[in-house]
């Protein structure tokens, strides 16, 4: 029963994580240039300094005593975000959405004092949040405001969308909802539910929900599938562009879609999971393996592609939708 | 990337070979015993010499005991004598010990003990060839008697070995008048050996009388004649009587030549008893007493040649990368989530001290007291360092209770839990806490529940004994483990989890 299940996930081309650790991330990933996607301060002064669009850093405290600065860094900012640098998964971030008479009011609702932001701070200093323990820092920054097109299938929280990209060349995209169980995060394994996206169309394909494949929302219960996201292309080329900013070769790029900024980088993973695979029906490994030999076949011939070359190659290769390329009216159009 | 696959298939091979070639060999040529509790034959040959003294004369006895250039090694020999002076010699390939006394009356009994066993016994110096004879002159009819029995052997063989063979069966054939005549009147197997000698001698074809005993469990027995000669690269053992070539593995020889085995002088009625029993011994035991007999290095450069101390704390830390291992494959290869990769290891060494059923109770008590703790901490939003500081020491007050209860009530088992690691717990307190923010309880459940039956299988594994013995005295198959962690390090394959994880995508 077993060896069937492995000789179909196996055809599929599914990738596992001993094969992700092992072909992927140790192979294309140098330990070295690890800290640039662990420290979010880092990435982002890369990304500004890349010209690519990053939600825009307030202020910086990286000591107890900076905790004064906190009043000055906000000072001219109704609403923000708290993060921790070093943080994974979504752990340890506040988002302020309003001030209330001297206090500040989360994305919930709930009412929170400058002491207890305090003393979240001086939690994220101690390195509470961080890989492995050590002392962190804290970034303050823009809080994004998520794209009106997401308001009928996400609860709470900003939807991000999730690109993984081998050598700079996207390979699978997922677009990431947060649910009333995920408390708002977008954090597959704490509940929200990761959708699949067409890479040619950026048009959204059926979900997955705690490793089952769905196609409606469990708390709006609209379908999250057929939806045609807007400036797809954009995304692609930010994240094609992360492997220069960055010289991983095999990484997540999660992004988000600001209503007035547009497509905006949030961070990089050099483990990205897998799940992304039951979001798109489609295995990672049979990918991974075309550019490879796209990559193999370029080495012959002595020439590096840009990324928008990259983004073409990918858009080619890799559409889902057995139609694409097709309008994103007539993409409504057919699906609706 | 294809050269390191081969780089790392090379070494794979490399280790894996030389652990099965290092172990083979302690095992084939040192061979040191499998399991702890194999035995081997012990054989114990005595030999009880009495006799009457007659009074008023020097009592010298001259008693042939076995060489010890043979495929045995011996672990003790005793002569005992009262009042006798005992004197060893060599000749002519023999040994032979004499029994001296001035003056002794009434009955003498005199006892030799040779303790043998065949293990551990390593490539001996054979004995040397005879020398080529002189033929034994004869006369008259008996010349005659011998030239025709010699001239249709020499025509019926083709070398030592069938010359041999041949004249032992003509010899055998007692209705034949040339045999008869040379035996004259003599059938014993002693009689036909001196005749084969004799027309060998003719053939100067070198002969040896062995005088040989069986290893056997046996009342009382009498050494058994056989004949040998050397063809040039090995000796051929020939039965005297039944022409037999080889002689069975269980005979020892005791002596050779055609003297008695006791020649006495100033005695009468002399009676020699010879038995041999067998014993078993436990074959490490017996190991290191050749070791010290034989000054071998056999288990000189072993894990055994440690003093004992070092030998118990070696014991357990050698069947530490077995837990490993064990973690390894629930995590690579089945994809069960543990609390770090080293702590159930750490767990299972904190199990030997307490054993199972209590280390788990225990375990799940403290963790369980200590998670409400840290919970309760929470509230108070202390920095990391103190709190984790706060937890240990409650910890330490939580084991002390529990020993002084325990003690209370009469459990000293309980007691033991005080060697249980405190940082071990405290650790795991503190991360599963953090699991638990993070993830959600359900997922800090499914992890101590990995955890603890991680380090509950890798717990048993380690203290099998008959593993730990095999792993203590043959180190080198950690090479062959390590050559399975190598293949594992670049496993590709899906986790037995995964499977189950990636279900949805089967279907299609």
């Amino acid at each position: 029963m077993f060896w069937k299940t492995w000789k179909a996930l196996s055809q599929a081309g599914v990738m596992g994580i001993n094969r992700r650790n092992a072909d992927y991330v140790l192979k294309y990933n140098k330990r070295h240039l690890y800290p640039v996607v662990d420290d979010k301060i880092l990435t982002k002064e890369r990304a500004i300094a890349a010209g690519i669009h990053v939600p825009k850093l307030y202020g910086i405290i990286d000591t107890e005593k900076d905790f004064d600065k906190f009043d000055s860094i906000v000072a001219e900012h109704r609403d923000f975000v708290i993060k921790p640098a070093q943080g994974a998964g979504g752990d340890g971030i506040i988002v302020i959405a309003d001030r209330f008479e001297g206090m500040y009011k989360t994305v919930g609702g709930k009412i929170i004092s400058r002491d207890e932001i305090g003393h979240h701070i001086s939690s994220i200093l101690s390195g509470l949040y961080s890989l492995g323990g050590h002392r962190d820092r804290v970034l303050i920054e823009y809080r994004v405001t998520p794209d009106q097109i997401f308001k009928s299938i996400s609860y709470e929280g900003v939807p991000d969308i999730r690109i993984i990209c081998l050598m700079g060349y996207p390979v699978m995209a997922m677009l990431r909802l947060p649910t009333r169980q995920s408390g708002g995060k977008a954090n597959l394994h704490q509940g929200a539910i990761g959708v699949g996206v067409d890479l040619a169309t950026g048009i959204t394909l059926k979900g997955t929900w705690l490793n089952k494949i769905i196609s409606k929302h469990p708390d709006t219960t609209n379908p999250v599938d057929g939806v045609q996201l807007p400036d797809w292309n954009g995304f692609m080329h930010l994240a094609a562009s992360c492997y220069e900013l960055s010289g991983l070769g095999y990484i997540g790029v999660d992004l988000v879609l600001d209503q007035d900024q547009g497509p905006l980088i949030l961070e990089l993973n050099a483990r990205p999971g897998l799940n992304i695979q039951i979001a798109n029906d489609a295995g990672l490994t049979t990918r991974c393996h075309m550019v490879e030999r796209h990559l193999a076949q370029l080495k012959k011939e002595g020439r590096e592609e840009s990324a928008e070359e990259r983004v073409a190659f990918s858009q080619k290769h890799f559409a889902k939708l057995p139609d694409a390329p097709l309008s994103s009216d007539e993409a409504n159009a057919s699906n609706a | 990337m294809q050269s390191i696959n081969l780089h790392l298939k090379i070494l794979i091979a490399v280790l894996v070979s030389l652990g099965v070639l290092i172990t083979g060999y302690q095992i084939y040529f040192l061979d040191i015993p499998v399991t702890e509790d194999e035995t081997d034959d012990i054989w114990s040959l005595d030999a009880k010499v009495e006799f009457r003294a007659t009074p008023g004369t020097p009592i010298k006895a001259q008693f042939f005991i076995p060489p010890l250039n043979q495929d045995y090694v011996s672990l003790n020999e005793s002569f005992i004598s009262n009042n006798y002076g005992v004197n060893i010699n060599n000749q002519a390939g023999n040994r032979r010990v004499t029994w001296s006394s001035r003056r002794a009356s009434g009955t003498q009994t005199l006892y030799y003990r040779l303790v043998l066993t065949q293990r551990y016994s390593e490539e001996q110096a054979k004995a040397a060839p005879p020398p080529a004879p002189q033929p034994i002159q004869l006369e008259g009819p008996e010349q005659v008697a011998a030239d025709a029995l010699i001239n249709p052997i020499r025509q019926h063989s083709a070398d030592i070995e069938t010359f041999i063979s041949e004249t032992i069966r003509r010899v055998n054939d007692i209705t034949d008048d040339n045999v008869k005549l040379l035996l004259a009147g003599g059938t014993s197997a002693m009689d036909k050996a001196r005749v084969i000698e004799l027309l060998l001698s003719n053939a100067r074809i070198p002969l040896e009388l062995v005088h040989t005993i069986r290893l056997e469990n046996t009342e009382t027995q009498t050494p058994e004649l056989w004949l040998r000669s050397y063809n040039g690269e090995r000796w051929l053992y020939f039965h005297p009587e039944t022409g037999q070539q080889g002689i069975p593995d269980n005979r020892l020889v005791w002596w050779t030549g055609s003297n008695p085995l006791l020649s006495l002088e100033g005695g009468r009625q002399s009676s020699v008893t010879l038995t041999v029993s067998n014993s078993e011994m436990n074959a490490l035991r017996l190991a290191k007493l050749t070791t010290q007999n034989s000054a071998s290095a056999l288990l000189e450069y072993s894990l055994y040649g440690l003093p004992l101390q070092a030998q118990r704390v070696y014991q357990v830390m050698i069947m530490i990368p077995v837990g490993v291992l064990v973690i390894l494959i629930l995590r690579n290869l089945i994809g069960m989530q543990t609390l770090g990769t080293f702590t159930p290891v750490l767990i299972a060494l904190a199990f030997r001290e307490t054993e199972l059923g209590w280390g788990i109770a225990l375990f799940t008590v403290i963790t369980a007291l200590g998670l409400s703790l840290r919970s309760y901490l929470e509230h108070l939003k202390l920095q990391m360092l103190p709190r984790l500081s706060i937890v240990l020491t409650f910890v330490v007050l939580l084991i002390a209770a529990i020993s002084l209860f325990s003690h209370k009530l009469g459990l000293e088992k309980a007691l033991s839990v005080s060697l249980f690691p405190m940082v071990i717990l405290t650790m795991t307190i503190e991360r599963l806490s953090i699991t638990w923010e993070e993830r959600g309880g359900a997922q800090s459940l499914k992890t101590a529940l990995g955890t603890l039956i991680a380090a509950t299988l890798a717990h048993l594994l380690m203290t099998i004994p008959e593993l730990t013995y095999f792993v203590f005295t043959f180190p080198a198959v950690l090479l062959i483990l390590v050559a399975f962690m190598l293949a594992m390090g670049r496993y590709r394959g899906y986790r037995l989890t995964e499977l189950m994880r990636f279900k949805a995508l089967t279907k299609s």
